[in-house]
């Protein structure tokens, strides 16, 4: 369940991250968007991984979904969504 | 390390199966493209000279006119084809120049679609996709390669301050379970790059709908689908202003893109609207000698180029793109890759199947016998042996079919006979002892990949070897008997030099599996 909840909820977060790295390099964002999907995979693979290595099932889980919640709301403080091709 | 440990077990159980359908189905698929040749079935009094390219694609667009909307033309000296999307029957419809009557009308004719079968089944595991907007099967493989990642960077931290010792230590000592365990660890260790490649390039592949759709949702908003497809479509569609053009013969479309770049080796021709002034031809290959080979000349109709896509002369996105397919298709360095990656697919499908029978063997080990190892043991052995006995009958059937009055029925035969071979060794695997059913399993398995070239050398003689995509197909079909005969070999060799696991051996009952010592 842990393991399964953790490759669920570090999806949303690999992309929301990924979305901020676009938003802070100075380069237009649909010029690289095949690297972000594949970054994207690599980093949600890893988050994956990280979530199983505490001893406890619960705090890594809050973690992640803390930080979806964080990187959701930094998210919104950038010009990204909505700015067109 | 201990979690790390569980980690990857549990990724690997629930991934397993799954990925040993993927291995040895894409381990044969690394030859597709000889494969569809191979499948064709061949007659000793074929005198017919079917119709060229430009007289096939003239009939295509007369007899179906949603081919004129987008199309796709497959250049082949003896039996050109065309693909396009019928939206009658909402699925994409071929037909090729030996398909169509001394009148020039279409008669669908049954042909085999082995090929496409493996290929299904090596990227969705066989399920059908009814039209909806995202596909089922490609996306669950795309979510098992999520998770097979994670799993091979949880072995690669398991295994990593031992590495060394490691990658010399195919020593079973006696110890049966060490043996899987090795070997487990040694495939892993020599092919962890291939692995690595196929995982995160399958889930680039089979994620893309979900990664597209949350990406739009989260972070760029709606506008990222059509940035998509400027970013990723060779030219924009057609916008017609209803000015019809004659097309020009496809021999000058070749000629021109070659022109524009003389080293593209053509595999294929996109026509989005056919006959329409503001139309566009898609001439799509390779140019040799790069990882991301692929390459594209856009010309309008009257033969003006359009766009020119090639290494050295495309944006960082078709850059990036081109090795995503060609490092997981291998097609990027010729005969020699290509047996590689057949040969590493095989071990995958190796990897995954000691993978199983270990974490089965130390759940056992842990907990006591019990029900549920001893179950998943035996799924295990029957999913592996009924992919692949059941491949061998799809590829017996693809070629007797045909020679037979139920030739009409080969495409759904070749499916039809490998499902029901995979329920029915699926549901023995569950009654029999697994060493007992291993042992038969691998008995007969290197006998069904051997009879294959037998059997199109006996119906089609020496066009079985004379041609080289057969010859190709037919050796690697050699290949995996040989390399069954290998793993049969060893693992009667571990028969009897060293005792087997407790669940090996028994029934699944109150009480068992029982110890061999207790049998």
């Amino acid at each position: 369940m842990r393991y399964f909840l953790g490759v669920l909820l570090s999806l949303p977060l690999s992309l929301m991250l990924i979305g901020l790295l676009a938003a802070a390099l100075p380069m237009p964002w649909q010029g690289w968007l095949v690297l972000q999907l594949i970054a994207a995979i690599v980093l949600w693979m890893l988050l994956a991984l990280l979530v199983a290595l505490p001893a406890k099932t619960w705090p890594p889980l809050i973690a992640l979904v803390v930080g979806n919640l964080a990187a959701w709301l930094v998210l919104q403080a950038t010009p990204l969504y909505g700015v067109g091709a | 390390m201990r979690r790390m440990i569980d980690l990857h077990a549990w990724l690997g159980m629930a991934s397993g199966l799954a990925l040993f359908v993927a291995f040895f189905a894409g381990a044969i698929n690394v030859f597709h493209h000889e494969l569809h040749h191979w499948q064709e079935p061949h007659f000793a009094e074929q005198t017919a000279t079917p119709m060229g390219m430009d007289r096939l694609l003239e009939r295509v667009t007369e007899q179906y006119p949603d081919a004129r909307k987008r199309l796709y033309l497959l250049p082949d000296d003896d039996d050109p084809g065309v693909m396009w999307f019928e939206s009658a029957d909402s699925d994409w419809v071929t037909a090729h120049a030996t398909d169509f009557n001394a009148e020039g009308v279409h008669e669908a004719t049954p042909r085999s679609a082995l090929a496409d079968f493996i290929n299904e089944l090596h990227f969705a595991l066989g399920i059908p996709n009814p039209g909806w907007p995202i596909n089922i099967g490609m996306t669950f493989m795309g979510l098992i390669s999520v998770m097979y990642g994670v799993a091979l960077f949880s072995g690669l931290l398991i295994h990593w301050p031992k590495i060394r010792k490691e990658f010399f230590a195919l020593k079973h000592e006696g110890n049966m379970r060490r043996y899987w365990k090795n070997l487990h660890n040694v495939i892993g260790i020599i092919s962890f790059p291939f692995h690595l490649i196929m995982s995160v390039t399958g889930a680039a592949m089979g994620m893309f709908t979900v990664v597209a759709v949350l990406l739009g949702a989260l972070v760029f908003g709606p506008q990222l689908r059509g940035v998509i497809t400027e970013q990723t479509e060779v030219w924009s569609a057609v916008e017609s202003q209803g000015n019809t053009v004659i097309m020009p013969h496809m021999g000058d479309v070749l000629s021109a893109a070659r022109n524009e770049l003389p080293e593209l080796t053509v595999d294929w021709l996109e026509i989005r609207g056919y006959g329409d002034a503001a139309g566009w031809i898609d001439v799509a290959g390779s140019v040799p000698g790069y990882v991301g080979h692929h390459a594209h000349v856009v010309l309008d109709p009257t033969l003006g180029p359009l766009r020119v896509i090639a290494p050295g002369q495309r944006s960082l996105n078709f850059a990036s793109l081109s090795p995503v397919y060609s490092l997981h298709f291998g097609d990027y360095g010729g005969l020699l890759v290509k047996l590689l990656y057949f040969l590493l697919g095989l071990l995958g499908s190796l990897l995954f199947v000691s993978g199983n029978i270990l974490w089965c063997e130390r759940r056992s080990d842990r907990t006591g016998p019990g029900r549920s190892s001893a179950f998943l043991l035996r799924l295990t052995l029957g999913v592996c042996a009924g992919v692949v006995v059941g491949l061998a009958f799809s590829f017996l059937v693809s070629k007797l079919l045909p020679h037979t009055p139920l030739s009409g029925l080969v495409a759904l035969a070749e499916r039809g006979v490998f499902a029901v071979i995979l329920v029915l060794l699926v549901a023995w695997s569950l009654r029999a002892s697994p060493l007992r059913f291993s042992s038969q399993m691998l008995r007969v398995a290197p006998f069904c990949y051997l009879s294959i070239p037998l059997l199109q050398t006996v119906l089609e003689g020496s066009h079985a070897w004379l041609e080289a995509d057969n010859r190709l197909i037919n050796l690697v079909l050699l290949a995996v008997a040989a390399c069954l005969w290998v793993v049969r070999r060893q693992f009667r060799k571990r028969i009897r030099q060293a005792e087997p696991h407790p669940l090996w051996v028994g029934k699944v009952s109150e009480g068992d599996p029982r110890h061999l010592t207790d049998t």
